[in-house]
């Protein structure tokens, strides 16, 4: 339904003798809530609609509308085009597009039957059976399906299905006053996820906070899960690899390129290539191929992020990295898969002598996205004495700058694949576990 | 089909309870970056989201084919059965007497009757009146929209309502010492396009933290007092306490305030109050379950007095709902929500704050936060602060967060202004919601700094 949508208002752009590109999208989410230890609901929510971006004297318009307003719609985005500046916008004819694995017909299956709501189950049951005073008291399973169609008036017509999974528990003991919680999730586009893992391993977590231990104020060698340090990068790097920020001087990467930006050991890469990926595609939502970017390469900076427009703007190509959050937004520069590599050490021998243990923050998204300074709260955490996990460490904050950190981090080899949906964000990092000397800790 | 007949036919089919949301959006956003326009969008759409409870099971379809909705109330029946299957917990939604009316919340501009060229010149004329030496960029966000809501259940409730909404906000940055720094402020409420003018009144404040930050040193690290500015104070009690009094929280295990209803939760110069009829961003004279809205004082003088309520916590509670269910939009179900949401001033001037403080923080407006309910537990991040020595204002300082334990920081409340000021911003609980907080200026004795 939505192809032919979006081929109908392309034809009623080309009429006019215009120029644009149209978005659309339909997809259908099921998702099953957890509330104190059972299944509390289960909703579906269907959403169809495009965006549509109109060319005239080299201004773009953009409007929104669901399936039928398409007329109004593109007279809305025309009018729009005479206040926007004058960008005279190429579409691209983009006619190959790399095979990217996307789509799982299994996930669709289980949204028509009991699976879903056997798999919750299953993940409910996994953590119930840790210990009784353990309760999952929140969390769920979330299916998804649908359908991206982006067309334009260069002729470019794509389509691309996807599917992903998405589950999550919190793990609860009851406390006098207050209680202990741990979190575990996971993330797929396929019907691979282990989801008896996710129950388990949320509340043994927790079950390992029983006991607290306390620390000082200062610096401190820092183990980080790839869950805590994916929060921390995105926060505080991802906007100074756009290419939009660097050219404003709004990136602590500006006049840096081909410089050492972090240890020799590190690469950071966006692929949205990359196989079920969970922000892998073959196309971006501006209708333009993808590629694998290099951003670090043996911690030299090698390159930032473009859509059309700011290619454009910045004399130079779109990387593929056009992004809309849905079909009411018009694109704007997003990574889509980022990988962290770099490092061989095995996980366990990181732990220093003496440390912290962190497996979760707080707060990540109130980082300084333009300096890279982060001043958070590290929950859970746990002190490390003599190389060993001992006691929770209750309400400590940690603060530093993710440039200085990117300088003497050591990667570790337990990569895994970590996924936040933060308000209209989507944070998808591939990582390992890091470790990094000399962290301001302030104790709680 | 209309709405009440659907509603019908799911009661005929055995639904203890069906209600139906219908709900259509007109928006208009606006970005100006560097005094150029950035990003225009002009949209609308419209869809409902369909709720059935069937025996103990829950079944919520939300969806923007208003022509199948039919199948869409089949669908959430079918689900309900579902979950039936799965649940042990008996559940049930408080009663309340059923609702109908309407009411359209005022706007003395309306968005309809402005053209695009009178929000354009606005954004120009804002632009042009933060231009400094010390700010290299500006960026200006605008925003309006209409929501015209129907709701109807098969208890008989039925009410229309139209919502009016603004928000405006400029975040500026500026360069010094090779350290980038920014600084943001908006207004916004529920009404038409007079809502704007107030944005002009936070002109020089943006610009004079922006200044501030520039020479700002790091903060120091550990326990310290801090002094919370209006922003900041109506952030903390939005986030470190209205998380917890959210009664769906309460009622699943997840929040620090559970059975603690009639206890001293604060000192007794503490009172907390969410309120959907203040004139605020967070204003609504129904919630999204039909439930005619009142103010809800949730802490009173130190007591935990009220939580925030839909149907099901209150029945789970044994208490009387308060209006307290919101949806994003049609197509998610509603869940417990705060509104506008106040610290009560007292009696206290900033100057007799500062006098007790030897050395701390007084920590101005927000850049966010998070909290966890469950541990009571939470971190803020101040745009600026200043270091606080022999009760003087000596220097400014960046980046700096403070964390705490809820419960905690409420008794170690040692100090209160007399005047109040309230902010506005988008709370995500999994949804956005738009909402209002503030109080006056606060004295905390002690939470943990973390600085550089």
């Amino acid at each position: 339904m939505i192809s032919e949508s979006v081929k109908e208002t392309l034809e009623k752009i080309n009429k006019s003798g215009l120029e644009g590109d149209v978005y659309g999208i339909e997809s259908r989410n099921v998702t099953y809530s957890i509330k104190k230890g059972e299944i509390s609901d289960i909703s579906d929510s269907e959403e169809v609609g495009m965006g549509i971006r109109v060319q005239k004297d080299g201004k773009i318009g953009f409007a929104y509308c669901v399936p039928g307003k398409e007329e109004r719609c593109v007279l809305k985005a025309k009018k729009l085009s005479k206040f926007s500046q004058e960008l005279d916008l190429t579409f691209p004819s983009t006619k190959n597009v790399p095979d990217v694995k996307t789509f799982d017909a299994k996930i669709k299956r289980a949204m028509e039957g009991d699976e879903g709501i056997d798999l919750t189950q299953n993940m409910l049951e996994a953590a119930n059976g840790v210990k009784k005073d353990i309760i999952p008291t929140g969390g769920g399973l979330k299916l998804m399906v649908g359908k991206i169609v982006v067309g334009n008036t260069s002729g470019t017509l794509l389509e691309e299905k996807k599917t992903k999974i998405v589950c999550g528990i919190t793990a609860t003991i009851k406390g006098e006053i207050t209680s202990l919680t741990a979190s575990e999730a996971d993330c797929s586009r396929r019907l691979d996820l282990e989801v008896e893992t996710v129950g388990k391993t949320a509340a043994k977590k927790v079950d390992s906070m029983r006991e607290s231990s306390s620390i000082e104020t200062g610096p401190q060698t820092v183990v980080m899960s790839p869950d805590a340090f994916s929060n921390i990068l995105w926060f505080t790097l991802a906007q100074s690899i756009s290419g939009e920020n660097v050219r404003k001087s709004k990136s602590y990467f500006k006049g840096k390129l081909g410089e050492s930006v972090a240890d020799s050991n590190v690469n950071l890469l966006d692929d949205p290539t990359r196989e079920w990926g969970m922000g892998s595609t073959g196309f971006d939502d501006e209708g333009v191929a993808t590629s694998p970017l290099h951003i670090i390469s043996d911690g030299i900076l090698k390159n930032f992020l473009y859509d059309l427009k700011e290619g454009v703007r910045s004399n130079t190509e779109s990387t593929g990295n056009g992004i809309r959050g849905n079909f009411k937004s018009p694109p704007q520069i997003c990574d889509r898969n980022l990988v962290l590599t770099g490092g061989d050490n095995k996980t366990d021998s990181m732990f220093p002598k003496d440390g912290v243990y962190i497996d979760g923050v707080m707060g990540a998204h109130t980082s300084n996205p333009v300096s890279g300074d982060f001043s958070i709260v590290a929950n859970p955490a746990w002190l490390i004495e003599r190389g060993e996990k001992v006691g929770r460490l209750d309400g400590i904050m940690l603060s530093g700058n993710i440039h200085e950190c990117l300088g003497r981090i050591e990667l570790g080899n337990d990569h895994r694949r970590t996924y936040l949906q933060m308000g209209a964000r989507d944070i998808k990092v591939e990582l390992p576990s890091v470790r990094i000397t000399e962290m301001s800790i302030s104790s709680g | 089909m209309t709405l009440k007949k659907i509603v019908d036919v799911l009661t005929d089919k055995g639904a203890n309870f069906c209600d139906i949301r219908k709900e259509r959006w007109e928006s208009t956003l606006l970005t100006l970056k560097d005094g150029k326009i950035e990003r225009m969008v002009s949209g609308e759409e419209e869809g409902a989201m369909v709720r059935v409870l069937f025996q103990n099971g829950w079944g919520c379809v939300g969806t923007s084919a208003l022509e199948r909705l039919n199948d869409a109330a089949e669908r959430a029946l079918g689900m309900a059965k579902q979950n039936d299957r799965f649940k042990s917990e008996e559940t049930g939604l408080a009663s309340i007497e059923p609702y109908t009316g309407k009411s359209y919340m005022p706007a003395e501009i309306k968005f309809e009757d402005v053209s695009f060229e009178e929000k354009m010149s606005f954004m120009d004329e804002l632009h042009g009146s933060l231009q400094r030496d010390h700010v290299k960029t500006i960026d200006i966000h605008y925003k309006d929209s209409v929501v015209q809501k129907e709701i109807v259940n098969s208890e008989g409730t039925h009410v229309e309502m139209q919502i009016p909404r603004l928000i405006t906000y400029m975040i500026i940055t500026g360069k010094n010492n090779g350290r980038i720094q920014q600084a943001s402020e908006g207004v916004g409420g529920t009404g038409g396009y007079e809502l704007k003018e107030g944005v002009y009144e936070k002109v020089d404040t943006v610009l004079n933290r922006l200044h501030d930050l520039l020479e700002a040193e790091a903060a120091p690290s550990g326990k310290l007092p801090l002094i919370m500015d209006h922003h900041l104070t109506g952030v903390f009690v939005h986030e470190a306490f209205g998380h917890a009094a959210e009664a769906d929280l309460v009622v699943s295990g997840n929040s620090c305030l559970e059975n603690k209803l009639g206890e001293m939760v604060a000192g007794e110069n503490v009172t907390i109050i969410d309120d959907p009829t203040f004139p605020g961003y967070g204003s609504f004279p129904y919630d999204d379950e039909g439930t005619k809205t009142r103010r809800r004082v949730l802490v009173d003088a130190g007591k935990l007095n009220d939580y925030i309520m839909d149907r099901e916590s209150a029945w789970k509670l044994g208490l009387e709902p308060n209006g307290g269910a919101r949806a994003e939009d049609f197509r998610v179900k509603p869940i417990v929500r705060m509104s506008n949401t106040l610290l009560k001033a007292r009696d206290m001037k900033m100057d007799e704050l500062l006098e007790g403080v030897d050395r701390g923080i007084y920590a101005r407006s927000s850049s966010g936060g998070q909290v966890s309910p469950a541990q009571g537990t939470f971190q803020f991040n101040a745009q600026v602060a200043y270091l606080i020595e022999d009760g003087e204002l000596t220097k400014p300082l960046r980046d700096v967060s403070f964390s705490g334990f809820t419960l905690d920081t409420l008794k170690n409340i040692v100090g209160i202004t007399d005047e109040m000021k309230t902010g506005v911003g988008h709370c995500g609980k999994g949804q956005t919601a738009a909402v209002s907080d503030g109080g006056p200026q606060v004295l905390i004795s002690e939470v943990t700094v973390g600085g550089r």
